[in-house]
């Protein structure tokens, strides 16, 4: 991956909201390249800002929201100056398209999901009547959807949650977008359905050529389809790499905590790690390391001073003080120590 | 759809038939006088008695009711006894309603057309100078009686606006101010709902999702949130529609218009029973087939809507 | 990217800290509490707080009024000691600051004698609702038995349009304030009945009272914490919008001919009066004066109980 495929560049930026008249600082100066046909996974717990984060690339952050820093860099303009409805038209739907959490509430009750799926066509494939609703008619066949000539004039009550999102990706889809953005696309499904829809969403990366974001918190997820994996904490990305970089050779320890929560990761016998405390108060200022609060082998330069990046390897980077040569040594949890060793495995083999 | 109406209609004719009978029972405990003409005071115990029990009153309650529904299915609502000695109420209620629907149709539709171009305004505008003036008006409307603000309507408008202060069926400038009068309530109404309903729509995900496809504001005001709000107003169309037989009391006697809302009024100052008995039956009547037709209208709007909805969690 | 050295950090900075448990937990959300925040949110409204005071003062000027030197009777008619005859529609002056109606009874007195009976009916109406709406709400709520049976009746009674129900019990009964307020109670139970109801069930229903009782907490605590609240705000707010209602009812009944005996001065028995005389452009303060005091009561009330309303519901509060 080199850097003339960049399709999108995000810079030190940073998103406000004024809740009330307190002033909430939601993304504190994050920055993150997205290369042209990958899958990219944030991750994170909720209220780290993944949605946030992502609705600023195509305008959607809520009116008590705003920009107040930084730049989104996409085809040469930036998105982060763009004010008017006029501007972001250009973006939503045409280049950058949207899953949402939601199936159940996505889609407009009252309207039937051929009409809901055809807006879009009409609107970004330049298609009309006859022609559209058989465009229509086609991506829901694509998006697994049976029968879709008599689906096309159904409601979306008569659908089932699975069925929802399957339409929900449709439209997405419709758009034609180059940019995918997937807000916890399968969190309100059952566990079955999941797989599901995260293999349709592969098939369709590949048909439509698409540039996937996931944004989750359940790691199961991102170690099914992401190529790169984003950590998000506090509303800053703390470590990015390839999903092996990320989930075998973690250095920020709050990916660490986090994948030492993941219940696969126990060791039997042994009580399930879970993270100490709570997420920092958006509301304050935060100093230094916004994880340093809530881990036991912090330092003190953690509390004083943010740290920047440290490049592990090429695509591999963390934002902690532990990378510094000054820094002490720290043990990485069992668990930790338990990936790194595979990794090692997995390194050799492939020097082999 | 089909099983749905059916269901809903029979709901509704047994609601129907409980609340008529109730009713009547209450009625029975209207007082005596009611049923004599001029000379009440001039007849004697017996006398009165004879009389009463010459018009049925005197009879086993079973009785009263069973002839009271056979003449109800036969159209027959009794003979009014003070207002207009022995002419048939459903003679009066026929030179009357017309006017009533006249001005109540005529205020609906001032209503709907100021109203929902309200609300929409207002919630378009949250928290700004329309959404404010908006709410103000509404709460002037809500709180204060309306007898107070039609009194004054009619006491300075006409003033000012040298418009007749009575009803008068040559002058048309004179049916203005009742019809704007009394569609004050029902603006108020409409653009409250309305904003509501609009509000809650526009914080929808299905908006979100809208505004993620490309969309723009107007196409989504106007595809999706505004169908979608207006569609549970709906539900309250006929039964607005309905009422406006019973026409206003207060504009009618206000403007002298020889509707019914001035009928009842009377029909209680002369205390006469049976046409009183006939309006209020009739008024209780238009609420359930209002809102059955408001359920049928909104089932069709509606592709949710079956009878699976709990009653009473309304 | 190559890794870049700031020297200038301090080397001792790379020693551990000291782990603190609480400042980990302190990280998050302020302790909660669901009555103060309602009076915060509500007070945040400088209108209704404005109207409240108001109204405070109202009150009491109300229930001290007669109490007050040289106030006059709302009922008895003043002589015109020139004349000998009543002092009829005598215009507002220093002696009679509302002046006297049409039989020569002093406004001011008569307005005050109004705006406390109508209050009285309003408090009651909404008492009577309360304990009527929360009795047939908590039986329809947790008496299974029961639920179809309260909901038949429910439906039935609530198909009747209230005007039509206030005219016909009125009718059917002598005029008197006790016939008011038993009117009203007749017809305003059922909106109380029917919330209750609603909240119980969702006592009952919601995923985050089975999961409370689940984790063992007593009925009383889930009642006391998840349930009183509601019921204690939403009792304010049907007293508070019970009053405008009364008092619009009461002006109602009153011009129809079914209102208050004309002995007892409401302020729907004054407005009535002050129609009689409002075609005469100098007696239209018989009119206004009655209009304007019930006006500033019920959108006071009015107001006040819809931001109530408001404040009270969680989701407003920070």
């Amino acid at each position: 991956m080199d850097n003339s495929n960049v399709i999108l560049s995000v810079k030190d930026l940073v998103v406000k909201f004024n809740l009330r008249g307190k002033i909430l600082t939601a993304i504190r100066g994050a920055s993150l390249d997205l290369y042209e046909g990958e899958s990219l996974a944030i991750v994170g717990e909720s209220g780290a800002g993944k949605s946030v984060f992502t609705k600023t690339f195509m305008g959607l952050l809520d009116a008590n929201g705003w920009i107040d820093s930084g730049s989104i860099l996409y085809k040469g303009e930036d998105l982060a100056k763009y004010k008017t409805e006029d501007d972001w038209i250009k973006i939503r739907g045409k280049e950058f398209a949207m899953v949402f959490q939601e199936p159940m509430t996505s889609l407009n009750p009252l309207r039937t999901i051929g009409s809901q799926v055809e807006e879009a066509v009409v609107l970004h494939q330049g298609l009309t009547g006859e022609e559209a609703k058989q465009k229509v008619i086609e991506i829901l066949d694509d998006v697994g959807i049976q029968d879709p000539e008599r689906r096309y004039y159904q409601y979306p009550h008569e659908f089932s949650g699975g069925m929802r999102q399957r339409v929900v990706i449709a439209i997405a889809v419709a758009c034609n977008p180059r940019i995918l953005i997937c807000d916890e696309p399968t969190t309100a499904l059952d566990v079955t359905i999941q797989a599901q829809i995260l293999n349709l969403l592969k098939e369709l990366q590949k048909k439509y050529n698409l540039t996937i974001i996931y944004i989750t918190h359940d790691l199961g997820v991102v170690a099914n389809v992401a190529d790169r994996i984003a950590v998000m904490y506090a509303g800053d990305i703390i470590e990015i790499g390839t999903s092996e970089e990320v989930f075998y050779n973690a250095q920020h320890p709050y990916t660490w905590a986090l994948l030492s929560s993941l219940p696969q990761l126990g060791v039997k016998g042994q009580d399930l790690y879970s993270i100490k405390g709570t997420p920092p108060n958006l509301f304050n200022e935060i100093k230094g390391d916004a994880f340093a609060p809530r881990n036991d082998k912090a330092l003190k330069i953690d509390f004083i001073k943010r740290p920047p990046y440290f490049e592990v390897s090429p695509t591999h980077k963390a934002k902690t003080w532990l990378l510094d040569p000054r820094a002490p040594k720290v043990e990485p949890p069992e668990s930790i120590k338990f990936l790194r060793r595979k990794w090692k495995v997995k390194a050799n083999e492939r020097s082999e | 759809m089909l099983k749905y109406s059916a269901k809903r209609l029979l709901q509704s004719v047994v609601t129907l038939f409980l609340v008529v009978t109730i009713v009547f029972l209450l009625m029975r405990l209207m007082p005596e006088e009611g049923y004599f003409g001029e000379g009440y005071e001039k007849l004697d115990e017996a006398q009165r008695e004879a009389i009463l029990a010459s018009m049925g009153l005197r009879d086993p309650i079973h009785i009263q009711l069973k002839n009271f529904y056979s003449d109800l299915f036969k159209g027959d609502l009794g003979e009014s006894i003070i207002y207009r000695p022995k002419v048939a109420i459903a003679e009066i209620l026929k030179s009357k309603i017309p006017y009533s629907v006249k001005f109540g149709v005529a205020a609906m539709a001032i209503s709907l057309v100021v109203g929902i171009p309200l609300g929409i305004l207002m919630a378009r505008s949250k928290n700004q100078l329309w959404d404010k003036l908006g709410t103000g008006y509404i709460v002037f409307i809500n709180a204060v009686p309306a007898a107070v603000y039609y009194l004054l309507l009619q006491l300075y408008v006409t003033d000012i606006f040298k418009l007749p202060i009575l009803y008068n069926p040559d002058r048309p400038s004179s049916w203005i101010l009742p019809a704007i009068s009394m569609s004050l309530g029902g603006t108020a109404s409409y653009a409250m709902w309305m904003r509501r309903y609009m509000v809650d729509e526009l914080n929808k995900d299905y908006v979100k999702l809208a505004r993620a496809k490309g969309l723009r504001e107007k196409s989504i005001m106007v595809r999706h949130v505004l169908k979608n709000a207006i569609v549970p107003m709906v539900q309250y169309l006929p039964t607005s529609l309905l009422y406006t037989v019973s026409g206003s009391i207060y504009i009618e006697s206000l403007y002298s218009i020889p509707g019914m809302g001035g009928l009842l009024v009377d029909a209680i100052q002369r205390q006469d029973n049976t046409l009183v008995q006939a309006l209020v039956l009739i008024y209780s009547s238009i609420g359930i087939i209002g809102l059955f037709l408001g359920d049928i209208l909104m089932a069709s709007l509606d592709p949710r809507i079956k009878l699976d909805r709990k009653e009473g969690a309304r | 990217m190559a890794n870049s050295i700031d020297k200038s950090i301090d080397e001792s900075l790379f020693e551990f800290a000291t782990y603190d448990e609480q400042q980990a937990e302190m990280t998050g959300y302020s302790n909660y509490s669901y009555w103060r925040s309602t009076i915060q949110v509500f007070m945040k409204n400088r209108v209704a707080v404005f109207l409240l005071f108001l109204m405070i003062g109202l009150l009491a000027f109300t229930m001290i009024q007669p109490f007050l030197p040289g106030q006059k009777s709302p009922t008895e008619i003043h002589i015109d000691e020139n004349t000998g005859m009543q002092l009829r529609n005598h215009p507002p002056d220093k002696e009679f600051w509302f002046g006297t109606n049409s039989i020569g009874q002093d406004l001011w007195a008569r307005i005050w004698s109004g705006t406390r009976t109508s209050l009285l009916i309003g408090f009651f109406v909404g008492l009577w609702e309360a304990i009527i709406g929360i009795i047939v709400g908590a039986l329809w709520g947790y008496v299974r038995r029961l639920e179809s049976t309260i909901t038949g009746i429910y439906n039935v009674l609530n198909n009747i349009p209230t005007t039509i129900l206030l005219i016909l019990l009125t009718y059917i009964m002598k005029p008197s304030v006790f016939t008011m307020i038993f009117a009203m109670c007749m017809t305003g139970w059922l909106n109380m009945a029917r919330f209750v109801r609603n909240l119980i069930v969702i006592i009952r229903d919601r995923e985050y009272n089975l999961a409370s009782r689940c984790l063992g907490t007593p009925t009383r605590r889930i009642i006391t914490k998840n349930l009183l609240p509601y019921l204690v705000s939403v009792i304010m707010l049907r007293m508070a919008l019970a009053i405008p209602a009364a008092i619009g009812y009461e002006v109602f009944l009153t011009y129809i001919g079914l209102g208050l005996p004309i002995s007892i001065p409401s302020l729907g028995n004054l407005i009535n009066e002050g129609r009689r005389v409002m075609g005469v452009p100098t007696l239209r303060y018989q009119l206004i004066f009655p209009a304007t005091v019930l006006s500033i009561i019920t959108i006071s009330f009015y107001v006040i109980g819809n931001v109530f309303a408001d404040a009270s519901d969680p989701r407003n509060h920070v």
